[in-house]
């Protein structure tokens, strides 16, 4: 287990390292000046532009350059936007636990939905149970999430109007910024409508999330139901039925674990599509987070706020990789140690 | 009275264009207490066969018999669930590769204790769980498992191959069988470990009166171990009988050829002479011979074979064959 | 007269041939295999078969609802837009665009992938490490997001949107190819024909491609759904083509404020959308399935 971990850590650092020199590498391709890039000052004087050249030792050779590029994002300077002004990393601060809440509610609902389905589709394979579901997931991950957003808006908003259509919480509601998960900043707060604040919440949330769990979750439908085919072909589960026990015994007892254990890995790379769904869903829901920000950074021509932007969302995306990889090894035994003999 | 009876059990497999019959009506009888050995080269559906018996076959494969007696109850008036049940209870089988039939995800001593029969257990549910344990204990210790606090700790991947087929035996042997079904046990192991196992295998015959049906491709390696053999080939009934009929006067020219390719029958013949073997090789599922399939490869074959041949018996020896080899040894 | 088959023969079809036997078995596939088909035609000859230009306003005719409903008009079968475009002729347009351009989008990068991808499983060591964890980070970044990076450097249009998609294909196709090539690499035919003088090139075009194309072409429809739905998404963004363009994606984007007058609008370049991702989705799974037919048997 302790050299699992440490290879986690070997692989976080080797990418963190790619991604800052990509990063610190756009400024140079990016239009325009590369130290304006870098922090953002699009209004410096030249008095003010020096000082920055020295700070980020602009004289010197490319590998100072990038080490002292490094040494600014760890002290959680990011530069300053060239739109608002702000500096990034406030902005990002802001942002980032949206995306985290959007993003993290619609992966588990993706695989609770997913999941449990691909497993029934395998168990009645090449019935009717399993013809229909495929075929759903078949329209589901191939629905256009855009379309799918306006078509949730106009049904369940406007026409029929369940569920509101923008935005993450009433504006009537004031609830104090304390990690930026709203849900959690909710019931943290000590507001007398604070359940009134969390239904409200919660409605502003429903959306959004189907949407955005509606591809992947097809998606884990059918990895689900590749995985748990293949386990049920396996000697173990033969073994187990000439041990005697009932098909659903074999089902929840070694089948499921085993299915899982198979599903569980690929769900890491699903996440980064996922984080591509969400950041159109964000746009169409006025959801204000990461992906709707880096959208409008774009019609802005707001470079800094692009490169901090890609280097927070990939290190997320990356972290959640990794806990899904710990998650991975708890449950599989054999991922934590070396096989013996072999 | 037989412990099993079978007559003309044949196993169809079903393909998209037209079935193909890989069990082609093969008969197979057990006493109580008897270790047989169903012996064939691989593709003859020995595997197959005891598969079908234990029921775990799946739904592309369809088996049909004439008759289907356990211990003089005849299973084949029973509907699907009532024999599983029957069967699951008095009969157990081991697998060739040991490790791949056990859960890798789960440990060894979870997987043991699901197999134990709950109706041996006694009192209330907190008693039974610690009576469980205790029974996974006993089981590893029947096997010859020393450490077992160790073992039931253990995950699959963790233990070598010998010690995992202990461990299906243990499981096995979990609902008391009488009758244990081996499916070549010994297939990836070595020479030492495969000596383990079937002293094991015949001391519970000895000392429990368990009849074990003992699978496997090599003639020579079963002949130790057991009381009587049948031998299959491409799915057919070949001969049975008592070890030493099979070994010393084997009627059908297949068990010859089987016989006089072991070394060890046939110490007397000069140094730096060929072995006899059949010329060859065992057909494909897709384009078997009509009649007795050894036809094209057997020494003796006539017009007349083929034609299925009728069964005869000489002595307790039956032969499934036109031409036995009967005079060569009187 | 046909002759009596005495003998049975086996008759082994070649590798393709047995591949598309078994992809054309189940109906659904073949139903999506004509779609895709038809598409390709669309796409070729959208040009000679519209009834109108894409860009050409009927002043007259604003907002026109399709044929079926009672205020449309037969001349313009599905309708028009708020400037007066026929809307077929846009969506028969579009298909060239956001379809016929996904397919080029898939080539190029299929061909640049494959070229990196193979040389990459030939290298060993230090430079072959390297690649695969840069690999790994260029494939855990969203596609979007990259996209929209490359855009953003590029300056946006609908050609730097094709070039920015390329570029985020590449990483798979390279991935895919150099997994499949070492995996190929492993086995002892290679072996056989590297004892047998040939070197690591020839060994690649004679033993291992042959073998690795069908795995290419069934990634190659994968990546080409998600073409579809990038560059669809790059022009709703209004990243990618500019609104007057026919490109589905734009169109779609161009008819969000008219939603509530003209929902047609809406619906149609997004079932257009979907449409051509399932038909290319159904082509794919095909594929997989007949490849996994084939090697069960």
């Amino acid at each position: 287990m302790f050299i699992f971990t440490l290879r986690r850590f070997n692989l976080f650092f080797f990418t963190m390292l790619l991604l800052t020199i990509l990063s610190f590498s756009l400024s140079f391709l990016f239009p325009g000046e590369q130290l304006v890039n870098l922090t953002g000052q699009i209004n410096a004087t030249p008095e003010q532009l020096a000082v920055l050249a020295n700070e980020y030792q602009h004289q010197a050779g490319f590998i100072t350059q990038y080490f002292s590029y490094v040494s600014h994002l760890f002290h959680g300077d990011m530069g300053y936007s060239m739109a608002s002004h702000l500096p990034v990393a406030t902005e990002i601060l802001n942002r980032l636990p949206a995306t985290i809440e959007l993003t993290s509610v619609a992966l588990l609902v993706a695989m609770f939905v997913g999941i449990p389905i691909g497993f029934f589709a395998a168990i009645y394979h090449r019935k009717t149970p399993d013809n229909i579901i495929l075929g759903v997931a078949m329209i589901g991950y191939s629905v256009p999430v855009f379309w799918l957003g306006i078509l949730a808006i106009l049904v369940f908003s406007i026409q029929l109007g369940w569920l509101p259509s923008a935005g993450q919480i009433s504006l009537l509601f004031e609830i104090e910024h304390v990690t930026g998960l709203q849900l959690i900043d909710i019931l943290l707060s000590d507001s007398p409508y604070k359940w009134q604040a969390f239904i409200d919440a919660t409605r502003h949330l429903i959306l959004p999330v189907i949407v955005v769990a509606l591809a992947p979750a097809t998606i884990f439908m059918r990895l689900a139901r590749t995985a748990m085919l293949e386990v049920l072909e396996t000697h173990y589960i033969k073994a187990a039925k000439a041990k005697g026990l009932t098909f659903w015994q074999i089902i929840y007892r070694h089948a499921m674990r085993n299915a899982f254990i198979k599903v569980i890995r690929d769900v890491g790379l699903q996440f980064a599509n996922l984080v591509t769904i969400a950041m159109v869903t964000e746009v169409i829901f006025s959801w204000p987070g990461i992906g709707r920000w880096l959208i409008e950074s774009i019609y802005q021509r707001d470079y800094t706020a692009i490169q901090g932007g890609l280097i927070v969302l990939s290190t997320f995306i990356f972290i959640v990789h990794i806990i899904i990889d710990f998650v991975y090894a708890a449950l599989n035994p054999l991922a934590r140690e070396p096989r013996h003999g072999a | 009275m037989n412990l099993i009876d079978i007559r003309n059990l044949s196993i169809e497999l079903q393909t998209a264009t037209k079935p193909i019959l890989a069990v082609d009506r093969v008969n197979l009888t057990m006493k109580e207490g008897e270790v047989r050995g169903l012996v064939g080269e691989s593709g003859s559906g020995k595997s197959l066969l005891a598969q079908a018996i234990v029921g775990v076959l799946d739904d592309k494969w369809k088996v049909d018999a004439d008759r289907f007696h356990w211990r003089g109850q005849d299973l084949m008036r029973l509907s699907l669930e009532e024999r599983k049940v029957i069967i699951s209870k008095d009969v157990a089988m081991i697998f060739q590769e040991p490790m791949a039939c056990l859960d890798p995800t789960t440990t060894i001593g979870e997987q043991l204790e699901e197999a134990v029969d709950t109706e041996q257990l006694t009192g209330f549910f907190w008693q039974k769980r610690q009576q469980r344990k205790q029974a996974a204990f006993t089981l590893l210790h029947k096997v010859g498992i020393k450490k077992h606090e160790v073992c039931v700790k253990s995950f699959p991947h963790q233990l070598t191959d010998a010690l995992c087929q202990r461990v299906m035996i243990a499981m096995a042997l979990a609902r008391r069988p009488i009758l244990l079904i081996a499916d070549e046990p010994t297939a990836a192991m070595e020479s030492t470990n495969q000596g383990q196992i079937f002293r094991l295998l015949a001391s519970l015959n000895q000392l429990k009166n368990m009849s074990i049906l003992l699978i496997s491709h090599d003639l020579e390696n079963v002949t130790h171990w057991t009381n009587s053999i049948t031998v299959m080939y491409s799915g057919q009934f070949v001969e049975a009988g008592t070890t030493e009929q099979i070994f010393n006067q084997p009627y059908h020219p297949y068990t010859r050829a089987l016989v006089d390719s072991s070394p060890k029958a046939n110490m007397q013949i000069p140094n730096k002479s060929r072995l006899m073997t059949l010329p060859g090789s065992i057909p494909i599922l897709q384009h078997l011979p009509i009649g007795c399939r050894l036809g094209p490869r057997c020494p003796r074959a006539q017009q007349k074979c083929v034609r299925a041949p009728k069964i005869k018996n000489f002595h307790g020896q039956q032969v499934s064959c036109h031409f036995p080899l009967k005079d060569n040894y009187s | 007269m046909a002759r009596d088959k005495i003998y049975q023969e086996e008759e082994f079809p070649t590798p393709l041939m047995q591949l598309w036997h078994n992809f054309k078995q189940p109906p659904v596939v073949v139903i999506g295999f004509g779609c895709f088909l038809f598409l390709i035609v669309l796409a070729i000859l959208s040009s000679l078969i519209t009834p109108y230009s894409p860009i050409e306003n009927h002043l007259n005719d604003l907002l026109l609802p399709p044929a079926w409903s009672n205020d449309g008009n037969v001349s313009f079968l599905l309708g028009t837009d708020n400037l007066g475009r026929d809307m077929l002729s846009r969506l028969i347009h579009g298909t060239s665009l956001t379809f016929g351009l996904s397919i080029i989008v898939v080539m190029a990068s299929l061909i640049i992938g494959v070229i990196i991808g193979s040389l990459a499983a030939l290298t060993k060591g230090v430079k072959s490490s390297f690649l695969n964890h840069f690999l790994d980070v260029i494939l855990s970044i969203p596609s979007l997001l990259l996209a929209i990076v490359i855009v953003a450097i590029l300056g946006p249009g609908l050609e730097n949107t094709l070039w920015a998609i390329i570029m985020v294909l590449i990483p798979q196709f390279v991935h895919i190819t150099r997994n499949a090539v070492k995996e190929e690499f492993t086995k002892d035919y290679v072996l056989a024909s590297r004892l047998d003088g040939a070197n690591s090139f020839r060994i690649l075009r004679y033993s291992v491609f042959p073998n690795i194309i069908e795995k290419l072409i069934s990634q190659a429809t994968l990546a080409q759904s998600a073409a579809i739905l990038d560059i669809a998404a790059l022009g709703f963004l209004g990243l990618g083509a500019p609104i007057p363009m026919p490109e589905w994606g734009a169109m779609l984007a161009n008819g969000i404020d008219l939603f509530y007058i003209a929902p047609w609008t809406v619906y149609l370049p997004g079932l257009a959308i979907l449409f051509s991702v399932i038909a290319t989705n159904l082509v794919g799974e095909g594929m997989r399935h007949a490849l996994k037919v084939r090697k069960e048997n």
